[in-house]
């Protein structure tokens, strides 16, 4: 506990001592919304209206920017910490290694979630989108964490083993984007278990479902996204803990 | 008590195809209130050796205790552990030193509260108060390398692993580093440090671990290993240039004689020439002292011919 008040303090002040960092991230990430919807619209034509589609693209979008702060939090700041060499000290605690990160990534969420919060406000302002927020979004939003998590412990367990993993996680980014975005909660027959097995995509759907287009939370497919959400947290956990003894054996926990 | 053992630490790196054999023998003991200098050339596994004791690099055989616990074990061990690792910051830059130190401390594993007392205790001690509200990136090499040991005593460990901690820094810096490393060894801590600085390590050091190719070829007590190398030799100053007579006499003995310094390998003719100058003043006799350095080059060339 008091390590995780520790992590609170410590990622708060990085934060605010580095604010124009993140008011740029901010900004950045609605102002590349905003054009992508400005171009689509001025493609499409001025008569074509978005509708549940509009709403429910913002929605995977910001869910796609809250992973990518995630993945940065843990992936990033591994590669960060291996370069600048503070990685071995986290090392030498007597914390395990995953529990650390994990208690980052903890305290950091809710910084996130702020963060988040304020790039969909300005998103919906500015695209006038009516998004509604049910209580009913924050089950399937746990299945969505819980895969990002996991997603950031496996690219932290590359970055960990690899060094340079930097062009990978720029692909990486786009692949996400691509997948938070696709419409699974609609797709049918044997797509549909493709659905279910891409990582948070099950979560994504269900977040559409209930603030684009209004419906109720379907509990059936939230356990399948509750178990998808288990199942790449454990993998992610799973493949850390490897790339830790893999590292410690190559003597490369270090930048070497 | 010991604190440190390590035996017949072993690691090969594999890489490109290559192994290279980075540590081939290394056992080391150290006491409390004991400080141990490990030397070695460049490439010779010193690093490696550090980070296998402190449980960031998993040997290939061997064995680590630390007060009887396996760093690679038990997770326990590692609380006895401090470490100021080479070439790296071990601290946040963007934090303060008070920050830092507090944030170390509880992951290190104290509570809060004690952390914020520890790091008040360990500024204070660092001379580092005045600017325990400073970025880390806006002070100097110095304070720094300061902080980072501070950070590493933050949970009071009973083994302080120091991998080059003068590295860089300036005469003054040097100094207190020296100073600071000396009190913590006091205060009965084991210290385990690495420098390329070979005065430092005569100066510091009770005991002297000179490593070459991955193995350790000499560990002795620095007093011990330096009486060994030093000849019997003895320099007879006198304060003014011999006169002709005595010059003549002395010359007869197995000596050499260089304008008021007389140079003399046997004991008993420091007595003989003492009788003959009797009683011109002189500045000093002394005995020779081999020097750590000439110690060190002397032990790894003669490895190197062996191979
Ligand atoms: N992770 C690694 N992978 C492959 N080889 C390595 C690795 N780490 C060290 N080595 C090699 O192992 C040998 C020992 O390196 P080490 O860093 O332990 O030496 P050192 O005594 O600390 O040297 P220095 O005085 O330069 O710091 C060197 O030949 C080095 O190139
Ligand atoms: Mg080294």
């Amino acid at each position: 506990m008091s390590l995780f008040l520790a992590e609170l303090k410590r990622s708060w002040i990085q934060l605010s001592r580095y604010a124009s960092e993140v008011i740029g991230g901010v900004v950045g990430t609605t102002i590349i919304f905003y054009g992508l919807f400005l171009s689509t619209r001025y493609i499409a034509g001025p008569g074509f209206q978005f509708g549940d589609r509009l709403d429910g693209i913002i929605v995977g979008y910001v869910l796609w920017a809250l992973m990518l702060f995630i993945l940065g939090d843990i992936a990033g700041g591994l590669q960060q910490e291996a370069r600048t060499g503070t990685l071995e000290q986290l090392f030498l605690s007597s914390y395990s290694a995953p529990v650390v990160f994990l208690m980052r990534a903890f305290a950091s969420l809710l910084l996130n979630l702020i963060i988040n919060l304020s790039i969909l406000a300005l998103i919906m302002v500015l695209t006038g989108s009516q998004l509604s927020f049910p209580p009913t979004l924050f089950p399937p939003l746990l299945t969505v964490l819980l895969g990002a998590y996991g997603i950031s412990f496996a690219m932290g367990s590359l970055a960990l083993i690899l060094k340079q993993v930097q062009q990978l996680l720029n692909v990486f980014q786009f692949a996400l984007l691509f997948l938070f975005t696709l419409p699974v909660e609609t797709w049918t027959g044997s797509l549909r278990v493709i659905g279910w097995i891409l990582p948070m995509a099950p979560g994504a759907g269900l977040m559409r479902d209930v603030m684009a287009r209004g419906l109720d939370l379907n509990w059936q497919t939230w356990l399948i996204a509750l178990l998808n959400g288990i199942c790449y947290f454990s993998l992610g956990i799973f493949l850390f803990r490897w790339s830790e003894k893999t590292a410690k054996r190559q003597g490369k926990l270090s930048g070497y | 008590m010991l604190i440190l053992e390590a035996s017949h630490l072993q690691k090969n790196y594999r890489s490109q195809g290559k192994t290279v054999a980075a540590v081939r023998d290394v056992s080391l003991n150290i006491a409390e209130k004991e400080v141990l200098a490990f030397l070695g050339p460049n490439g010779a596994g010193k690093t490696t050796s550090i980070k296998m004791i402190a449980g960031l690099i998993l040997p290939d055989a061997g064995q680590v205790r630390i007060v009887g616990r396996d760093p690679h074990r038990d997770a326990c061990a590692r609380r006895s552990i401090g470490a100021v690792l080479e070439g790296n910051r071990n601290v946040y830059w963007r934090l303060t030193p008070e920050e830092n130190l507090t944030y170390f401390g509880v992951l290190r594993g104290l509570s809060q509260r004690t952390a914020h007392q520890r790091a008040k205790t360990l500024l204070e001690r660092f001379e580092l108060t005045e600017k325990r509200r400073s970025l880390v990136q806006t002070l100097s090499r110095g304070m720094q390398q300061k902080l980072a040991i501070a950070v590493a005593l933050i949970h009071d460990p009973q083994l302080l692993l120091l991998d080059e901690p003068t590295l860089g820094l300036d005469v003054e810096a040097t100094q207190s580093v020296k100073r600071l490393v000396r009190e913590i060894a006091a205060e009965g801590r084991a210290i385990l440090l690495t420098t390329h600085q070979l005065d430092i390590a005569e100066e510091l050091s009770d005991r002297v671990a000179i490593i070459n190719g991955g193995e350790v070829v000499v560990e002795e007590p620095t007093t011990e290993l330096i009486r060994q190398f030093s000849n019997a030799a003895y320099t007879i100053e006198l304060e003014h240039a011999l006169d002709s007579v005595r010059l003549d006499k002395i010359s007869r003995l197995d000596v050499v004689i260089k304008h008021e310094k007389i140079y003399v390998n046997q004991l008993k003719l420091v007595y003989e020439i003492l009788e003959i100058v009797r009683p011109l003043p002189f500045v000093q006799v002394v005995k020779d002292q081999a020097s750590l350095e000439e110690i060190f080059l002397k032990l790894v060339q003669e490895n190197r011919m062996k191979c």
